[in-house]
């Protein structure tokens, strides 16, 4: 069976090549016998090798030989039987090839390959690494295989008749290449080489830096977008798991045979808990199939909110093994569990209206920061002064070798009466307090225990004409409390004075920043959908969107107008924040954003809507928008990107 | 496979036996083995004749129905070096792709790894091909025979019955690689076929898109690039011929414009990159990127186009002549390279993005030299295990 096969793919020697084949196939169990005579069988196959790589001018020729030969090696004992069963002769190849220490998961899959035709995959192994190790130590090499040859020469008359035979060859193969172009006709010879340049290889215009270490989860696969994600992923290299409601037949089919498929529901923790380990990127495009709310909120809502808490939880699990020194671990900036942990924290009293302090409205401010009876640090009090607050502040001391500017924000993890505060931030030279300029962000609390993330980016100068926050010079923290722009007492809760706050504090931490985007949801503008359930499909997505915002993952919600099934790249694109959008887009153009986000670092952390540019009717243009047209080697995604808010 | 449950409905005349002898009457027409006679005959008489008759056998029910997705495609030849290019750039411009392969033992895995559907047929037996045009919008045919089997197998028959099943199919559109110049050279066999495959599609009523392309640089990488870094001996003829080498990758790309273009459709069309090169010129840009001199052979033109005449007496080196049938096309002093503007222009396209030659070979010198050094410093540990 090899044999024949192995024909059907001759070198150009015409009628010679059936006789160089047959030649090959009866010389190889000849040859196996200077090698068995050497002094091991695994040296034996490496001899073997170089002997081969040697004289191995004709890449069709020597190839079935070569995996002649190691056969031959692997099955020693009975090397008839080898030659006629294909499984006999899968497995000692397989073997041989790990010992040449081929990695890589694809050598896998070729167990259920026959020996003799080979894949093109492998003639690219094969051939690359023939390049490489001629190129590499070619002469040293060539001399060492060049003693071997000399010797098998010596001894087998067989062995010079090969050798001439392959001369003879590769000399007819070149000049037999000689009388065609470089087109169509000679695509099967040239095959081998230029395939390393384009399965994966470094000039392929689809590789992506690093994408072989990455995984990517996409939950929803098989929805319009999904089944073109997951193509691109893998055309790309990335290792892409796919998290599907059912395995049939049907949905296997639909996705590339080298995804790694976890059956489970996004509405069942227990199950995306195991789809989301090992990956690194989440891609999440399913959506509800239906508008009914339950569907909806199972999907597109707890959906989200199940997926990213399992991320977070799979990202913290990574944290703790590496005990705190990995990127994705919180830097602690205060822990309140004891009652010498509120030492440097000061407790501070003032008024907006410096003038009217102590005026005859003077009702008092009373403010502690006490660690109580049941070991929580309370900080509480009235202010009943009008424009009067109170703080707490303290000089942050981090840790040796941590700045805040390789974080992206503060989380509080808080409780108390649900009132809001505001954080401020001090910059400056620490010995001149004059030149210090002051940064606040509001914080908003729920009544119970929550947590809050105020990002850096949220934090604005108190003097409008300062920069932008440094959260590189920070070296004061205060909380703030004043009874201004407090929300209205919730009715139940003892309906107490806005004025009064109680605030007990946990732990603050800094968030820990990445330079991409962990998470992608794609969610939809709103566009398109049956006006009468449109509220409440809205309704659920936002809910998603605001589970996800809230994880503390760093995310891209993709917001595209009514999907249209046609291929992407044809037209240009707009990106907008703020419900503006009247286009529909391909599902490929959003598999394309999709994908580009996820190494993009103007993507993280943003929320945009996408869709066509509009086009207006021949005379009625009235303005022309600026819009982003996908191109080869043309990432649109940035630049359009890099000019829309963060956090939102 | 989905597919074969609706096949029924299909025109059952494809597979019958009249069918099959209107398909073997037209191959009839074509020189299989009247070789000889071919090439010596005046060029009128060696024409094939074309002509399409596959309107006659076209049920007129089979406008209704369900209609096909426009962006499900089906990609004829894709495990080669175009073919694969065209799957990638199909894939991910987010089409649904079908790869029509041969049955093999070892199938086209990478196309199945990518995320296309792979269907076994083969276009020497035209009773496999209908049931893999069911629910395709466009064919896009990049498919020419292997050189080692007869060159009329594939590039012919299977072509002919192809392109009629697409017809009696309603196929929407189908796209054809063709060769430069294939007109000017019925002495070539191949660029003859394509010749007469390019007015078949003419004549059979298809809504179709021919690109004629001049050469691949893939093919160079093979032919010089890798010989000169393995300082093995590099072969190229003293030919003045020019060839405009294209990167795979733009054609692909520049196909698919090409094909959603309304003011392409049924028109011929010609890829070309941005400059013709002679052998020499390829060689020695290779030298200077590697760093290293090329043992060049040289080989006239004129021992390539004897060896042609020798081998054209015997039968069993038959093939081996139409191989070295280009040597003729070589020795022409013609320059395969078109003016590209107008085809940039109807396309909108921008000429800096196709690839030029230069740069190629430079990515690749660059990637494979890196490569050997990372290479080198690892093989310092594992010489001692050898």
């Amino acid at each position: 069976m090899a044999a024949a096969i192995v024909a059907a793919r001759a070198p150009p020697g015409g009628g010679g090549a059936a006789a160089v084949i047959a030649y090959h196939h009866c010389a190889s169990p000849s040859r196996a016998l200077p090698l068995a005579a050497g002094p091991s069988a695994g040296g034996g196959v490496v001899v073997g090798r170089r002997y081969h790589h040697h004289g191995g001018a004709c890449c069709f020729a020597a190839k079935p030989t070569q995996v002649a030969a190691e056969v031959d090696q692997g099955g020693a004992a009975e090397p008839g039987v080898a030659s006629a069963n294909a499984a006999v002769e899968a497995k000692p190849r397989k073997k041989a090839r790990s010992r040449r220490g081929r990695k890589g998961k694809r050598s896998s899959s070729s167990e259920t390959r026959t020996t003799a035709v080979l894949e093109e995959e492998e003639e690219v192994e094969v051939k690359e690494k023939k390049t490489e190790e001629d190129g590499e130590e070619g002469k040293r090499k060539e001399k060492a295989a060049g003693l071997d040859l000399d010797e098998v020469m010596a001894v087998s008359p067989v062995g010079l008749g090969r050798r001439s035979r392959q001369i003879f060859d590769e000399v007819w193969r070149k000049f037999s290449r000689l009388g065609q172009m470089s087109s169509a006709s000679s695509t099967a010879l040239a095959e081998e080489e230029q395939a390393v340049l384009i399965r994966g290889g470094p000039m392929c215009e689809f590789t992506v830096p690093g994408a072989q270490d990455t995984t990517v989860l996409v939950v929803g696969a098989t929805s319009r977008i999904g089944r073109i994600v997951v193509r691109k992923l893998m055309l790309r290299g990335y290792n892409v798991k796919a998290l599907v409601r059912r395995n049939d037949a049907e949905v296997i089919d639909m996705l590339p045979r080298s995804v790694d498929i976890v059956v489970g529901d996004v509405g069942d923790p227990s199950t995306v808990k195991s789809a989301v380990s090992g990956c690194s990127k989440i891609i999440y495009c399913a959506t509800a199939r239906s508008t009914i709310t339950g569907d909806l909120n199972r999907v597109d809502n707890q959906g989200v909110r199940n997926v990213s808490k399992a991320f977070q939880d799979y990202y913290n699990e990574l944290a703790q093994l590496r005990a705190g020194k990995s990127s994705k671990s919180k830097l602690l900036i205060a822990k309140f569990k004891s009652p010498k942990s509120l030492n440097g924290w000061e407790v501070d009293q003032g008024s907006y209206f410096p003038n009217t302090f102590a005026s005859r409205f003077d009702e008092g401010i009373d403010a502690s920061f006490d660690f109580s009876e049941a070991g929580q640090a309370v900080f509480s009090g009235f202010v009943f002064t009008r424009g009067g607050y109170v703080e707490i502040s303290k000089r942050l001391s981090l840790p040796l070798g941590s700045t805040l500017d390789r974080y992206d924000g503060l989380l509080f993890s808080v409780g108390g009466n649900g009132r809001s505060y505001v954080v401020i931030l001090e910059t400056g030279p620490l010995a001149d307090t004059s030149q210090s300029k002051k940064y606040f962000a509001r914080m908003t609390t729920k009544v119970g225990f929550c947590r809050v993330r105020v990002p850096f980016s949220a934090f604005r100068p108190v003097n409008p004409q300062d920069p932008p926050l440094d959260p590189f010079l920070v070296h004061t923290l205060t909380i703030r409390f004043e009874p201004k722009r407090q929300r209205p007492g919730d009715g139940s809760q003892s309906a107490t004075d806005p004025r009064n706050f109680e605030l007990i504090l946990e732990y603050i931490k800094a968030l820990p920043t990445g330079q991409e985007t962990d998470f992608i949801l794609v969610s939809c503008s709103g566009s398109g959908i049956e006006p009468n359930r449109r509220e409440q499909v809205l309704k659920a997505k936002k809910a998603g969107e605001d589970a996800l915002r809230r994880s503390g993952l760093g995310y891209t919600i993709v917001r595209p107008g009514p999907l249209q099934e046609e291929p992407g790249g044809q037209r240009a694109l707009i990106f907008d924040q703020g419900n503006r959008i009247s286009q529909g887009i391909s599902c490929a153009d959003v598999a394309d954003i999709c994908v580009k986000a996820l190494h993009d670092s103007t993507a993280r952390n943003k929320s945009f809507d996408v869709c066509y540019e509009y086009v207006a009717e021949q005379g009625n243009e009235l303005y022309e928008l600026v819009a982003h047209l996908p191109d080869k080697a043309n990432n649109y995604l940035t630049p359009a990107l890099s000019v829309l808010e963060k956090n939102t | 496979m989905a597919s074969s449950t609706s096949l029924a409905a299909l025109p059952s005349q494809l597979a019958s036996p009249a069918r099959r002898a209107a398909l073997s009457r037209s191959a009839t027409a074509r020189p299989r083995h009247h070789h000889h006679s071919l090439l010596r005959a005046p060029p009128k008489g060696c024409r094939l004749v074309v002509t399409c008759n596959a309107q006659t056998a076209v049920p007129t029910s089979i406008a209704q129905g369900t209609p096909v997705r426009p962006t499900s495609i089906l990609v004829v030849g894709a495990t080669g070096t175009l073919g694969r290019q065209v799957v990638r750039r199909a894939l991910d411009e987010g089409y649904d792709v079908r790869c029509l392969v041969r049955p093999r033992p070892a199938p086209a895995d990478f196309l199945r790894d990518w995320g296309a559907t792979v269907v076994n047929a083969d276009l020497s037996k035209p009773e496999t091909i209908p049931a893999t045009l069911v629910g395709i919008h466009t064919v896009i045919d990049c498919a020419t025979g292997r050189p080692e089997e007869p060159i009329r197998t594939v590039d012919w028959e299977g072509k002919v019955a192809l392109i009629q099943c697409a017809k009696a199919m309603g196929i929407q559109k189908y796209v054809f690689y063709s060769i430069h110049n294939c007109d000017k050279h019925p002495e070539v066999p191949l660029m003859e076929i394509k010749h007469c495959t390019e007015k078949f599609i003419q004549d059979a009523g298809l809504d179709y898109l021919i690109i004629r392309l001049c050469g691949f640089m893939q093919g160079l990488i093979g032919q010089y690039a890798v010989p000169i870094l393995e300082e093995k001996s590099v072969w190229g003829t003293d030919a003045p011929t020019r060839i405009a080498y294209m990167d795979t990758q733009d054609v692909a790309r520049l196909t698919f414009i090409a094909m959603r273009n309304e003011k392409a459709s049924k028109k011929l069309l010609t890829f070309a990159g941005p400059r013709a090169w002679t052998t020499q010129e390829v060689i020695t840009l290779c030298e200077r990127l590697a760093g290293q001199d090329a043992n060049v052979t040289t080989v006239p033109v004129a021992v390539l186009r004897f060896t042609r005449q020798l081998t054209r007496f015997f039968q069993w080196t038959n093939d081996v002549a139409d191989r070295l049938a280009f040597s003729e096309v070589l020795s022409s002093d013609t320059i395969f390279s078109v003016p590209m503007n107008d085809t940039y222009q109807l396309l909108g396209v921008d000429s800096k993005d196709i690839l030029t030659l230069e740069k190629y070979l430079q990515d690749y010198f660059t990637n494979i030299l890196k490569k050997l050094k990372d290479l080198k410093a690892q093989s310092k540990q594992t010489d001692i295990f050898f």
